[in-house]
């Protein structure tokens, strides 16, 4: 049984479908951590930034939707930058869009918190590398 | 000599005479000596009776004769009260005693003015006319030569000449040897002379002389011949220079073919000279006389014109130059140019007339075909399908065609006030005078550029305009050639060309995005059944199985659904122009209205719509329908918690056959900071609402760009929203 070294996972996504099956299939990688949920960008950085104050560990791993309302990817990470409070922190961000636009991938990795755009649907080898690598 | 008794009386004598003793003493006076000296001395002054009577010059000239014992005589002027000479002759007589001494004189007084007169009148005529006197004595072989003749000559008063030295003044040459051969004959047969020879004078000069000899014959034998000797040189060299400048003038006017021609009034006889008859085509001898000459050569047409200017000329209304048609013998036409002045005497009447005439045929043709190119040239300006002007180098219209004026607007009056740099469009001048100045300076010799002008109703016309610069007969620039040609309609095309373009490029590119939509919606959709279905597969769980089936069902739908937009967006964006047409706004809006009634009702709503019930917009009534359905349902769908939704509709008309619509609400508004670009945009989602979908303002702008409209946005967040519309009118 391989056990990480990673406690906790953020999914910032709109779509209940694809939060349901990136659940089950973290959890089928037996992934034993928490999995904290946000339905857009404005609400992730809200969230986050909550964490960070109240002092509690901040999720090393976020996936990270692009079209989403209210506060889009694409915001949420032009919104990450721009904090102070962020930049000392170590956290990953993986992409997870159904995007295949080679922009959209190449804008995506201009940010240094971005480790990786990923195509929608994850599949479970990715998720495990991710996890466990 | 003659002597008077002492015994006579001299008292009746019918002339002034006068008797005096040897000291002068009066003896005895006639009657008219009395009347002439007596009593005038009562009258006159003492200088004047001095010279009525010249008592000393008469008392010295008695004591002359007294002492010579011999008669004695003076003539001695008197100037008389008019200021005239008398001339009078006193003549002295002594008379003598027995032993012949002098015992007084007789004083004689005779008038002879007017022989004295004659002979000064002569003398001078001499002198004046420089007619010297010659006489040879054939006899003694003697010759005697007057004063003048020895000043003609040029010899001293006191030279005596020999025949034949006088015969050796003459020049050597032809001159002596005629004068020789003159002489002879005179002598001979006693023949007289008049000729002109030239002499060469003692001092060398060679002078012309006018010399005449008449032979004195006794008994048939010459004895003396005289003559007269004339200095005629001024004269004959005068006469030579004459025949010179005439010899030169005639072959002048013979060698540049200009006739001369005269006409005397006063016996109304006309002379040509040979010229005259050359540049007529015709022999003198054919014509019975000159008029009748030129009557016949000239074009009958031309004959009544020229005959009439001629007598405007004589009257002296104008001058006399005028131009007529000659026909030669052989038919051929030739132009003349006549031209005269009239010679009038003291009193102004004409009595002759002299002119010329010359051959202008080629000078006409010339300009015939000068006139002819230059018509050509108006014709073409005047009818050219461009605009042409002639502009000074000032700057100012010299002339311009209609087609300008139709290019401006402007009517000729009021073009001509303009210059063309009031036409031309200010961002465009400098750029002209900089060309202009260039052509001015000699740097080229012609431009093309593109400009415009401002048309008289005030909007712009597009222009190709081409200078060229036009040069004098000095090689100077006098003046520009312009020629204007309006583009208008091919700038109008190039720039719908060019919108085109954008929209093409738009339409590319909005292509480009809804192709990425599509493929990201799709893809979504699909990735999340794939993932589905693989859950499906592993899953025993049946409550579980149930849920993941629920999921899968609403995935499809959402897939779906979103074919469904995309079809619908498909029709927007292949939805032509073509469909429009005039739509009533207000009823259109109405019947969104009563669509959504119950809704409005249901949410509380308050609709405001001010639009004239005339208002026709350009539109496809299906779209019109669809966009405000949309934004009602926006306004309803993000009204505040806070307030009733208020919703209010006007319309603001456009001059250039526009409308603008304002569709106001009160609800939650937009972050348009945040917003701005994407408002429109596919699949985005300003708001926590369960039916945001994203697709609604995407199709509705593209709904209004389908109709050739345009939709922009305001808003405050949590005051409202506000749509504006712009669509074309009726």
């Amino acid at each position: 049984m391989v056990v990480g070294k990673v406690k906790n996972i953020c999914i910032i996504d709109d779509d209940p479908i694809f939060i349901y099956g990136t659940k089950r299939l973290i959890m089928d990688a037996n992934f034993k951590g928490d999995i904290t949920v946000f339905q857009n960008g404005e609400e992730g950085l809200s969230g986050l930034l909550q964490i960070h104050r109240e002092g509690k560990p901040m999720p090393p791993i976020i996936f990270l939707d692009l079209n989403m309302p209210v506060m889009n990817g694409w915001e949420f990470l032009e919104a990450i930058h721009q904090q102070a409070e962020f930049n000392s922190l170590n956290f990953q961000i993986f992409i997870l869009s159904s995007s295949i636009d080679p922009k959209d991938t190449e804008r995506a990795n201009s940010y240094k918190m971005v480790k990786d755009f990923i195509s929608k649907p994850i599949s479970p080898d990715t998720l495990h590398d991710i996890l466990y690598n | 000599m003659k002597t008077v008794s002492s015994t006579d009386t001299i008292k009746n004598l019918p002339f002034p005479i006068a008797k005096v003793d040897r000291k002068f003493n009066m003896i005895e006076t006639s009657g008219v000596w009395d009347m002439i000296f007596i009593n005038q001395e009562k009258n006159t002054s003492e200088t004047e009776q001095e010279f009525a009577f010249p008592i000393n010059s008469l008392k010295e000239l008695n004591k002359d004769c007294l002492e010579k014992k011999q008669n004695g005589e003076k003539v001695i002027p008197v100037v008389c009260e008019k200021g005239n000479f008398l001339w009078y002759r006193w003549q002295i007589m002594p008379y003598y005693d027995e032993d012949g001494d002098a015992e007084g004189s007789y004083i004689l007084r005779e008038e002879v003015t007017e022989r004295i007169k004659k002979e000064q009148l002569l003398s001078k005529a001499q002198k004046v006319s420089r007619v010297g006197g010659w006489e040879v004595d054939l006899i003694h072989n003697t010759i005697y030569w007057t004063q003048t003749t020895k000043e003609i000559h040029e010899v001293s008063k006191d030279y005596v000449p020999t025949l034949e030295e006088g015969i050796n003044f003459y020049k050597e040459g032809e001159d002596r040897e005629r004068i020789t051969e003159l002489v002879s004959r005179a002598i001979s047969d006693g023949t007289p002379w008049d000729t002109e020879l030239r002499i060469i004078t003692a001092k060398g000069n060679e002078r012309w002389v006018h010399a005449k000899g008449e032979v004195e014959l006794l008994n048939d034998k010459p004895v003396r011949i005289t003559g007269t000797f004339r200095d005629i040189d001024q004269k004959k060299k005068a006469d030579l220079e004459y025949k010179k400048v005439s010899e030169r003038l005639s072959i002048a006017t013979e060698a540049s073919q200009i006739g001369i021609w005269d006409l005397n009034l006063r016996d109304n006889s006309l002379e040509w000279d040979q010229n005259m008859y050359r540049l007529y085509g015709i022999r003198e001898k054919d014509f019975s006389g000159v008029y009748d000459a030129w009557e016949s050569a000239v074009h009958p047409d031309d004959r009544e014109k020229a005959q009439y200017e001629l007598q405007e000329a004589i009257k002296g209304h104008k001058d006399f130059n005028t131009e007529f048609r000659i026909v030669y013998p052989s038919g051929e036409v030739r132009y003349i140019r006549a031209f005269g002045v009239i010679r009038r005497d003291s009193e102004g009447n004409a009595f002759n007339v002299i002119g010329t005439n010359w051959d202008i045929t080629e000078l006409k043709k010339t300009q015939l075909k000068l006139d002819y190119s230059k018509e050509s040239f108006e014709r073409a300006f005047e009818h050219a399908a461009t605009g042409m002007a002639l502009v000074s180098l000032e700057g100012n219209w010299i002339k311009f065609n209609q087609n300008l004026c139709e290019i401006s607007g402007y009517s000729e009056e009021e073009l001509m006030k303009m210059n063309y740099l009031d036409l031309t469009h200010p961002e465009d001048r400098s750029r002209d005078l900089l060309l202009r100045s260039e052509l001015l300076e000699g740097k080229r010799n012609s431009y093309q550029t593109k400009k415009r002008y401002y048309h008289k109703r005030g909007h712009i016309v597009h222009l190709i305009v081409s200078i060229t610069g036009v040069k004098n007969i000095d090689g100077e620039l006098s003046h520009v050639i312009s020629q204007i040609m309006d583009i208008s309609k091919l700038v109008k095309a190039e720039e719908h060309l060019k919108s085109l373009v954008e929209i093409t490029q738009d339409q590319n590119a909005s292509l480009l995005n809804f192709a990425h939509i599509v493929s990201h919606n799709l893809r979504s959709h699909a990735s999340n059944m794939t993932m589905l279905t693989d859950f499906l597969l592993k899953e025993n769980d049946p409550s579980e199985l149930q849920n993941i089936g629920k999921m899968l069902k609403d995935a499809s739908e959402s897939l779906n659904e979103t074919v469904a937009h995309l079809n619908e967006v498909v029709q927007v964006k292949v939805g032509g122009v073509q469909k429009v047409r005039s739509v009533n706004l207000l009823k259109k809006i109405n019947r969104v209205k009563k669509n959504i009634n119950a809704l409005l009702l249901e949410k509380n709503a308050e609709c405001q719509i001010d639009i004239p019930e005339d208002l026709r917009v350009k539109a496809i009534p299906a779209y019109l329908e669809s966009i405000f359905l949309n934004l009602f349902t926006n306004s309803l769908k993000y009204e505040s918690p806070e307030r009733h939704p208020i919703i209010k509709i006007k319309v603001k008309q456009n001059e250039s056959g526009s409308c603008t619509i304002e569709f106001a609400d009160n609800g939650l508004g937009i972050d348009l900071e945040r917003h701005k670009d994407k408002i429109f945009g596919m699949y985005k989602t300003f708001h926590h609402h369960k039916d945001a979908k994203g697709i609604g303002l995407f199709i509705t702008k593209n709904q209004i760009e389908a109709m050739d409209g345009k939709i922009s946005v305001s808003s405050k967040v949590d005051k409202g929203t506000t749509f504006s519309l712009l669509l074309k009118t009726v």
